[in-house]
């Protein structure tokens, strides 16, 4: 049993990482007052470019992260200039990115010949000592670097959000931005670059996935995970910590699927696989249904800005 | 200062917009889509001078291949329309691809358990797949409605519990014991959709008449007339006493019931069987062609005309240049991309002020 548990738990940071990146994104993104729904689609450009580089530049995991990231803020720019610029429906901008992003990765990687092709990719970091500890030391210590690097990313989220002059204008952009406009703040660069800084984190989301985790690429590898971010940032009610809860939640329910397999128990594999989504709407339905998260949506969420029909 | 003197562009919101400037930029919109798909096609090794044949004299000139595109077009209305229907009362059914799924489950049922006699078989298959659509559209309209939830990702996300379900029977119960591949034994002749003649069947008749209902209820009905009003202002709509719950309610319903014959179109009519990937592509093109068609039942199926051009070429550039097939799914995300851009400058006038 207790085998379980750790061979259970061992797996757990590294899923909950992909969702906390892509879900503090979003939210960093959302606090600006831009519902971004592109999270699929920006983690499947992370993954492939991510993968690209490591199938090019071997060695440097580290390097071809980086190269995710900056693919997905790559990206990221043509959905801004959409929502912020040419004030396109955000539902209607953030699904076509996706699918275009899901066109193109796939377009790509399967004319590149990037699919199936396994790479070391990023390998555990063991801390000294501290890895050591019974059961803790494997679960929480034997991680690869953006596992660790969560810790760093998550208050750094929080303190700009809400300790620093740029997050009191990200906010103050995303609750009311007329106001936020007669104050001076100029609302499409301040969302301009919500959305690239989102992005940039939720394509080393995607760079875990295929550099991080399974260490190769196919397409549509993101398999529905952005989406569930994207519900996760609901639930989180747009708070960093609770995103972060919910991740670990998510992490946990996506590494347990395969463990129960490996250990021999015996329940229809398609069921479980479609747990983590029916869960997802289960806890949309109960957040929903506690009533609590249209109160703390940022208050301009999903409404473009113009200056010329201010109210 | 020096803003000041060189001039900056200023934006206004345009007062009157004609139907012909509206169609103009449209057209320019989706031509520049088009004009960069076709780069991107070449880039990728397509000799240009091949890209018009491939796309418009084979596809249209050719009878195997007209053949082709029209049976591609009905599911491909059926979903456009369907997206339509529930788009009109601003609800985001991205479900469509679950609700196809869904459907051509139920149909299977109805064929593997031979319920009724062969003569009412292929009814009983319809009316069941429909019905299932509609059950699994009902879950995100309800809660939506009772709770709030957003149906852009309940909706999405019901496709993933959709598809495993989906795997789940072909990899079990329902595995072809003739072949032991993963898709159901082959459906009888008489649970497939009839023939009618020069390769097509009767997919096309039926789309025909779901999408002519649909333009009656969406353009002349007093529910249409309704749904409009949902559409432009649903608070104001809930003021004046008008049901929006139960309007919101038929179009999703309607919106789902559609996608399951989208899908029945693919199993019952075209593969013969239940397979692991009908459905693949269609829910976003569903999306694609009501966006285009401006949420018009008739202008959708126009539309899904010309999608359907774009996939059986994707199909032939997919067999003569080993492009993937992914490639139709880039180009739809393009043109979309480009006619939304568009919809800026019929909204705003772009002035240089000096």
């Amino acid at each position: 049993m207790m085998e379980f548990l750790i061979a259970w738990w061992a797996n757990v940071p590294e899923a909950a990482a992909a969702y906390a990146l892509a879900a503090l994104g979003l939210l960093l993104c959302e606090r600006s007052g831009v519902l971004n729904l592109t999270a699929e689609g920006l983690m499947l450009v992370g993954a492939m470019a991510a993968m690209g580089a490591a199938l090019q530049i071997e060695g440097y995991p580290g390097m071809a992260l980086v190269v995710g990231m900056l693919a997905a803020a790559l990206v990221s720019l043509l959905f801004a200039l959409l929502v912020v610029t040419l004030r396109v429906n955000q539902v209607i901008a953030g699904l076509a990115i996706v699918f275009f992003c899901q066109g193109f990765t796939q377009l790509l990687g399967v004319m590149f010949d990037w699919q199936n092709h396994p790479v070391p990719g990023l390998l555990p970091v063991r801390i000294p000592l501290l890895a050591d500890m019974p059961i803790i030391g494997r679960v929480l210590f034997e991680q690869n670097g953006v596992v660790y690097l969560i810790v760093p990313i998550f208050f750094a989220v929080q303190w700009v959000l809400h300790q620093t002059r740029a997050g009191l204008r990200l906010r103050s952009v995303g609750e009311n931005p007329e106001a936020a406009d007669a104050a001076g703040v100029s609302v499409p660069l301040v969302r301009f670059g919500a959305i690239v800084a989102g992005s940039a984190l939720i394509g080393l989301a995607g760079g875990l996935l295929s550099v991080g985790g399974v260490k190769m690429w196919f397409p549509d590898m993101a398999g529905g995970r952005g989406w569930i971010a994207v519900a996760l940032v609901i639930f989180a009610r747009w708070q960093p910590w609770r995103a972060l809860a919910g991740a670990v939640l998510f992490g946990c329910i996506e590494s347990l699927v395969p463990r129960i397999a490996a250990a021999g128990i015996r329940v229809p594999q398609y069921f479980m696989l479609m747990t983590p989504y029916v869960i997802t709407l289960v806890v949309m339905a109960w957040t929903a249904w506690k009533g609590r998260s249209r109160s703390s949506e940022p208050g301009a969420l999903g409404q473009p800005f113009s200056r010329e029909e201010r109210r | 200062m020096r803003s000041l003197r060189r001039g900056r562009p200023v934006v206004a919101a345009r007062r009157r917009m004609s139907a012909a400037f509206d169609a103009a930029v449209t057209t320019v919109a989706i031509l520049a889509g088009l004009a960069l798909s076709a780069f991107i096609l070449v880039v990728a090794g397509v000799p240009a001078e091949e890209l018009a044949n491939e796309f418009i004299v084979n596809t249209l000139t050719d009878a195997d291949n007209l053949r082709a595109v029209l049976a591609q077009a009905a599911p491909l209305a059926f979903v456009g329309v369907g997206a339509a229907l529930a788009f009109r009362v601003r609800f985001w059914n991205l479900g469509l691809e679950g609700q196809m799924i869904a459907g051509s489950v139920a149909a299977t049922a109805i064929a593997l358990a031979d319920v009724g006699p062969p003569v009412w078989r292929l009814f009983l298959m319809l009316v069941a797949a429909m019905a299932a659509g509609m059950a699994w559209a009902l879950v995100p309209a309800l809660l939506k409605l009772r709770l709030g939830v957003n149906e852009v990702i309940s909706s999405l996300l019901l496709n993933y519990v959709a598809l495993n379900f989906l795997l789940h029977l072909l990899y079990g119960s329902w595995k072809d014991p003739v072949d032991a591949f993963p898709h159901s034994p082959a459906f009888d002749p008489f649970e497939r959709l009839p023939d009618l003649g020069w390769g097509l069947n009767a997919a096309l008749p039926l789309v025909a008449a779901a999408a002519v209902f649909a333009a009656w209820l969406l353009g002349r009905s007093r529910a249409g007339f309704y749904m409009r009003f949902v559409h432009a202002n649903p608070s104001v709509a809930l003021a004046k006493g008008l049901p929006v719950a139960a309007l919101v309610l038929t179009a999703v319903l309607l919106s789902g019931g559609y996608a399951a014959l989208a899908g029945v179109c693919l199993s019952v009519g075209q593969e013969g069987r239940l397979t692991q990937a009908f459905f693949a592509g269609y829910g976003f093109s569903g999306i694609l062609i009501a966006f285009l068609a401006r949420n018009n039942a008739l202008a959708a199926v126009v539309v899904a005309f010309l999608v359907a051009v774009l996939f059986v070429s994707g199909q032939s550039l997919q067999v003569f240049y080993q492009i993937p097939f992914a490639m139709v799914r880039l180009i739809e995300a393009i043109v979309i991309i480009s006619a939304a851009a568009s919809e800026f400058f019929l909204r705003y006038q772009v002035r240089w002020l000096r």
